[in-house]
């Protein structure tokens, strides 16, 4: 059963330069396999990879308007309705893994123009702050909705970071993105509730605490995950609001 | 060989080599990066940094893949032996890209926040009581750092100052860092959306490292199975029979198991017979499967050379290995199983002289 060295077999030493013939053949061939698989597996992996879907930064349709700034318990800013458009609500965030906590406090119940970059995935839009100014105009008078509560829902799918989930990154999700998630999230940035089943049609949803306070730590190890959650429902203009009851959570897959 | 130390013991050998293996590389990383995504059936294309970290990430696996089925393959078909003789640059270039690939994390996953990047690595995720949600990167990170200790030992000074025995053992830790990154990947990128492609790969090479383990690794023990006569048979008070001396041949050895940890290789070279350890002092590599070469027993892996008699290596160079007494009872190889310090003269046994 033992192998042992015999006299006609090629005998390979590195530092001579000369390798036998019959292992010059095999090594070429071996090479060439060992070049080919590495592509093929290359053009197999790059190829066939999940779509990240049309998240992005709108860089060319930069935001500005008029409104007011709240904390609902995550900044959001509120315009009010323009002729055939209705009030609606935004989603805030700061540059990078920032929030604008800091700016919402400082301006709110004060009219301000709000400047930045919209991200924007399907419905859900989240207003990247470049810049907050005391309104010039006169915009008293607007005194913006309350939220309407569509009740109590069982919901699942993913927490995600706001920013990252509607196009800051592609993709933003999933658990290869978890710890960014967290770090997003940790720096100020709204949670949001990515459903697999829509309510009103909607699939987003910035997420709160069950009476409405900011999510602490307890959303970490249920972030990423494909999870069950409920909670109640509101809509803020047409911004949706979850507010998650994380003791009912449970990890699903 | 080498008296002294140099980065690098350039020979053409090992430039093709290396030159092999870069163009193996580039060619991944070009098509991953810039032909792949032309193919993709996506919405809008996936961020160039999360492309690139992919690339990188996935290039390292594969590579680790390739070096771990290198050791077994050489065992099971000595024509791979070539490809263990440089396999320390192949290890050094995979630690490289495995940099890489953890730099494109730090530097997307990781930056544009008000903590520091590696504070950040290590402090956002702390799930670690859960499986589903497990902090994966500490895997990733942990894989990393044994392939930085194994890329930046991996010179022979190194293997000289610790001892081939020390180094031999710290080298071990490679399948450690295998296992790491196939956990990394496992509760990482595989808990993404379904990629059956990439899924495959992981189990594939999976199923064929630990295959190939398998398989060199009962070949040995079918190897011990065959030499298990030589422990049983003692002719003689004292010595073993090793064999009859026409199963060698010229300018080759046999090797005879003693014990588990002890082999002995008996050489055949113009007419006459030497035994000598079966372990190389360089990296313990097999030295009855190596050759004799202008008068020197020369190992397969790297070539290290030592004399027949006394198992030194020829001047300028300083290695020694253990020398064992030999007899000749007809045709019969009778062999003293107790080693003599390493260096030691024993008068070759002439074949067909008086024993």
């Amino acid at each position: 059963m033992s192998w042992k060295q015999t006299k006609s077999a090629p005998f390979f030493v590195g530092y001579l330069n000369k390798v036998p013939k019959p292992l010059v053949a095999f090594l070429g061939v071996f090479s060439l396999c060992f070049v080919a698989g590495l592509g093929l597996a290359a053009f197999a992996l790059s190829s066939t990879q999940n779509d990240p879907g049309n998240g992005a930064f709108q860089w060319g349709n930069r935001f500005e308007q008029t409104g007011l700034l709240e904390l609902r318990p995550y900044p959001v800013f509120r315009i009010p309705a323009n002729g055939d458009a209705p009030a609606r609500t935004y989603m805030l965030a700061g540059q990078g893994k920032r929030g604008v906590f800091e700016q919402t406090e400082a301006n709110r119940e004060t009219p301000v123009t709000l400047r930045g970059v919209p991200v924007n995935r399907g419905d859900l839009t989240m207003i990247q702050v470049g810049q907050v100014e005391p309104a010039t105009g006169d915009p008293s008078g607007f005194t913006p909705s309350e939220p309407v509560s569509l009740g109590r829902w069982k919901l699942t799918g993913e927490i995600c970071d706001g920013k990252c989930y509607a196009g800051a990154m592609r993709p933003g999700r999933g658990l290869a993105h978890k710890a960014c998630a967290d770090l997003c999230l940790t720096g100020g940035i709204p949670p949001v509730f990515v459903s697999s089943g829509p309510v009103e049609g909607r699939t987003f949803f910035l997420m709160a605490g069950k009476d409405g306070q900011l999510l602490g730590e307890a959303i970490d190890p249920l972030l990423a995950l494909y999870i069950e959650v409920e909670g109640e429902v509101e809509k803020l203009d047409d911004l949706m609001v979850f507010k998650a009851d994380l003791l009912t959570a449970r990890v699903l897959k | 060989m080498s008296v002294q130390y140099t980065p690098v013991i350039w020979n053409r050998n090992k430039m093709v080599y290396d030159a092999i293996l870069l163009i193996a590389v580039a060619l991944y990383l070009y098509i991953f990066i810039r032909v792949g995504p032309f193919y993709e059936d996506v919405t809008r294309p996936i961020d160039g940094a999360i492309l690139r970290m992919r690339a990188f990430g996935s290039c390292a696996f594969l590579m680790l893949t390739v070096i771990l089925c290198i050791g077994p393959l050489a065992r099971l078909d000595r024509r791979f032996l070539p490809l263990l003789y440089n396999r320390r640059h192949f290890g050094v270039m995979t630690a490289g890209i495995a940099a890489v690939h953890a730099n494109y994390v730090l530097g997307w996953y990781f930056n544009f926040s008000p903590t520091d990047s590696y504070v950040a690595l290590l402090s956002s995720n702390t799930s670690y009581g859960q499986v589903l949600g497990f902090p994966f990167e500490a895997f990733g990170i942990a894989a990393l750092l044994i392939l930085f200790v194994l890329a930046a030992t991996s010179h022979d000074f190194w293997l000289s100052f610790l001892g081939a025995p020390i180094w031999k053992a710290l080298h071990m830790f490679i399948y450690a860092a295998y296992a790491f990154v196939v956990l990394h990947v496992a509760l990482g990128a595989l808990q993404g959306p379904s990629d059956p492609i990439f899924t495959s790969m992981v189990a594939a090479s999976v199923v064929l490292v630990s295959g190939l383990h398998f398989a060199s690794g009962r070949l040995e023990a079918n190897r011990e199975k065959g030499h298990a006569t030589a422990k049983a048979s003692l002719e003689e008070a004292g010595w073993v029979v090793a064999g009859e001396v026409d199963e060698i041949d010229d300018n080759c050895a046999k090797v005879v198991t003693l014990s588990e940890e002890e082999r002995v290789a008996i050489f055949r070279y113009d007419g006459k017979l030497s035994a000598v350890t079966n372990v190389c002092a360089h990296q313990n590599g097999p030295l009855g499967e190596g050759k004799v070469l202008w008068g020197c027993i020369t190992c397969p892996w790297h070539g290290y050379q030592y004399n027949l008699a006394d198992g030194r290596a020829p001047a300028p160079f300083t290695e020694k290995i253990a020398t064992y007494k030999l007899k000749l009872v007809g045709s019969t190889v009778l062999l003293d199983p107790n080693a003599l310090p390493p260096g030691t003269y024993v008068e070759p046994v002439v074949i067909g002289g008086a024993s």
